[in-house]
């Protein structure tokens, strides 16, 4: 009988305990990403513990679906399939998801809504990213150009695209750009002729139907690129891809390229520019970018969690890591940022961020660059 | 070929197209118990049967299919038997320039290949020792490179300041031009990747002709010339022709190289046919190029196929 009470005794203890203990282990917070590995080993050695530094009653998990079927858009179908059925999605948090891309993710409400209430610093985010209500841009890259101030003058360097253009003609051979369609940066020099001649007005631009009236414009951008097509590297060469661009540019073919600010920094970062690479952006109308956003499924079971995380990721120290770790630009107003860094970035600064719709005007650029800037032959003559 | 009649055999070629080579089985003699009635007769159908479906589903039949689209042409509400998407890729002078280039692209590099794989083949079946073992490896090791490893490993051995560019100086030539996106580059970049494929089908080729052939000739007093003339050059003809049509079979479709190497205008076929599908969005018209290409590259496969038949039947009269 005594050995019972004990027993029984002892066993409430433990109960106690382990409940204690329960209660103290930090929740966990599932995060899915399918972004490239840079992204993936910043999170894993700069942001999560960061994150659970200042939030020891969280514990971020994360899963990297790179590669493995669809990515994050399977994961989000999973959650959908779990929110019809009631069950837990397992997800709690996409590193970047684009919430509109299926319409039953819309019809459905399958992200939730972010807000000034649940997520503060979504206050601090810029205009440009043109964010819908449940997407949460965290990062952004920008098209600039990267130059070798041994040999380009600082006073030379193009600061609207008509002054890019007489630089191009002024030093044959010097400058390089990608095929449109084998990356965005070579794509960004030809969209960027394209906004030129319709009027410096990116927003004319929209997703869907194509504006007829718009496209006629296209052939004035094929003259004023085809102007310069034999000032090109090797009267007019055009690698196939972003990275062959900067090749030629690192081994010191060519001293000036359009490039992407996260892979021209990181170069810069890991040493493989020139020592004389700098970055400037054309003040009259910037070159084209983009952002990558988060999202939080409105079905998750550690919502309170992921918000805390969606804060964490857009306050100015994180977004000062992304400039500094990932070569990113903030999704927060560069003033936000330390003065030591838009000092260092004040040739690059913008808030104007340009973006190009794709679809059928993305077709017409491609076809009408090829048939007219790349080659000799007039498909009409 | 061992107790079978018949023979199938797979070649990975490059761009990893497989080629098929199948032979159908010998006829055999009558006189039969019901177990080798199915030895002889159905099992070597049976045996086909999976590679021989698989063509005709994944292969014959929807290409079939393709042609058929291109030659029914909806117009003002109706559907009907019609050239025009043809006569609109012949008028079109863009397409034209891509196909005369591709041609004029296979032709120089098949050209190239054999400049560069006939003398190495005669040696490595004539040579004997160590240098010959070691060039053998040499010739080989291309097999092993992927083709997208290969073109940027050329772009910093070929490209402006590139490591030629940089020894050529360092001997006092100066003045390079570097091929990198011109067509000379597409050619160098399938002349190294084609090497292995044709130095084997060559040196198999030179392999059957016996050294008491060479011999005998030696004897009766013929020089190396004549022997290369009246012996060699005859007995590997066929060869020849399974190395030219093969060659011209994978270099026509290539993609990798011309798109990484090659300038952005002209194109080959293979980049333009996914240009044209994937960027321009246009299916109808890359299934046009497509059919295109698969006739041109039809007719250079039925002479490999004649070539190959004329082979076994000359075999099976000799035996």
């Amino acid at each position: 009988m005594r050995y019972l009470r004990l027993l029984l005794v002892s066993l409430a203890l433990l109960l106690v305990t382990a409940t204690a203990v329960a209660q103290d282990a930090p929740k966990e917070i599932f995060v899915y990403t399918d972004s490239d590995t840079n992204i993936s080993d910043w999170w894993t050695n700069t942001l999560i513990p960061a994150f659970e530094a200042e939030h020891p009653e969280y514990k971020v998990v994360l899963t990297i679906v790179r590669g493995v079927g669809g990515g994050n858009d399977d994961i989000a179908n999973r959650a959908l399939a779990a929110l019809e059925t009631g069950d837990d999605p397992q997800v709690d948090y996409f590193e970047t998801m684009n919430v509109d891309e299926a319409q039953e993710w819309v019809d459905k409400e399958l992200f939730l809504e972010i807000t000034e209430e649940n997520v503060p610093n979504i206050a601090n985010v810029i205009e440009a990213t043109n964010r819908l209500p449940g997407e949460i841009p965290y990062r952004g890259s920008q098209v600039l150009l990267a130059y070798n101030s041994e040999f380009v003058a600082e006073d030379e360097v193009p600061t609207t695209y008509e002054e890019l253009m007489q630089w191009i003609q002024d030093h044959p051979g010097q400058f390089v750009y990608n095929r449109p369609d084998k990356g965005g940066s070579g794509a960004a020099m030809v969209t960027r002729a394209i906004f030129e001649v319709t009027g410096k007005d990116p927003s004319l631009f929209v997703p869907g139907e194509a504006d007829a009236a718009l496209i006629d414009q296209f052939p004035k951008a094929w003259e004023l690129l085809s102007s310069v097509h034999e000032d090109m590297y090797e009267q007019g060469a055009y690698p196939a891809g972003n990275t062959p661009v900067l090749e030629l540019f690192a081994n010191g073919s060519v001293n000036m390229i359009t490039a992407w600010s996260d892979q021209a920094l990181q170069a810069m970062n890991k040493g493989l520019l020139p020592e004389g690479a700098k970055l400037a952006q054309l003040q009259d109308l910037p070159f084209t970018g983009g952002y990558s956003y988060s999202a939080i499924p409105s079905n998750s079971t550690n919502q309170e969690g992921a918000l805390a995380l969606a804060n964490f990721v857009l306050s100015p120290a994180i977004q000062e890591s992304i400039v500094n770790e990932i070569g990113g630009f903030p999704a927060v107003a560069w003033s936000e940022l330390p003065e030591e860094l838009q000092t260092q970035f004040t040739d690059v600064i913008t808030d104007t961020v340009p973006t190009w719709p794709g679809g059928d005007y993305g077709a017409a650029m491609v076809e009408g660059w090829y048939n007219n800037v790349a080659t000799n032959i007039d498909p009409a003559s | 070929m061992g107790s079978l009649p018949f023979s199938i055999i797979f070649i990975r070629h490059h761009n990893n197209s497989i080629i098929f080579m199948t032979t159908l089985p010998t006829p055999v003699a009558n006189g039969r118990s019901p177990r080798r009635w199915f030895r002889g007769s159905l099992l070597p159908y049976i045996m086909i049967a999976p590679p021989l479906l698989l063509m005709t589903l994944l292969i014959f039949l929807p290409a079939l299919q393709s042609i058929i689209r291109t030659l029914i042409v909806d117009a003002d509400g109706q559907t009907g038997f019609s050239f025009s998407r043809y006569i609109a890729f012949f008028n079109d002078k863009i397409s034209v320039s891509n196909l005369i280039f591709t041609f004029q692209i296979v032709l120089l590099t098949l050209a190239t290949i054999f400049l560069v794989c006939f003398p190495l083949s005669l040696y490595l079946r004539f040579a004997k020792g160590r240098i010959a073992g070691a060039v053998q490896i040499l010739v080989l090791f291309p097999l092993f490179v992927p083709g997208i490893i290969l073109c940027y490993a050329l772009i910093r051995f070929l490209g402006t300041r590139g490591t030629l560019e940089t020894i050529l100086s360092i001997v006092g030539i100066t003045g390079y031009r570097t091929p990198y996106l011109k067509p000379e580059a597409i050619v160098i970049g399938l002349v190294w990747e084609s090497i292995p494929f044709t130095v084997l089908v060559l040196t198999a080729g030179l392999g059957q002709i016996s050294d008491s052939l060479i011999e005998c000739a030696r004897d009766v007093g013929a020089g190396n010339w004549t022997i290369f003339r009246r012996i060699i050059l005859p007995l590997i003809i066929r060869p020849l022709l399974i190395a030219f049509s093969l060659n011209f079979l994978g270099i026509f479709g290539a993609y990798t190289v011309p798109y990484l190497l090659g300038p952005a205008a002209p194109q080959m076929m293979g980049v333009y046919m996914q240009q044209t599908f994937g960027q321009y969005r246009r299916p109808d018209d890359a299934e046009t190029q497509a059919v295109i290409t698969f006739l041109i590259c039809s007719m250079v496969g039925l002479l490999y196929v004649r070539t190959v038949a004329k082979q076994r039947i000359q075999q099976e009269e000799s035996e």
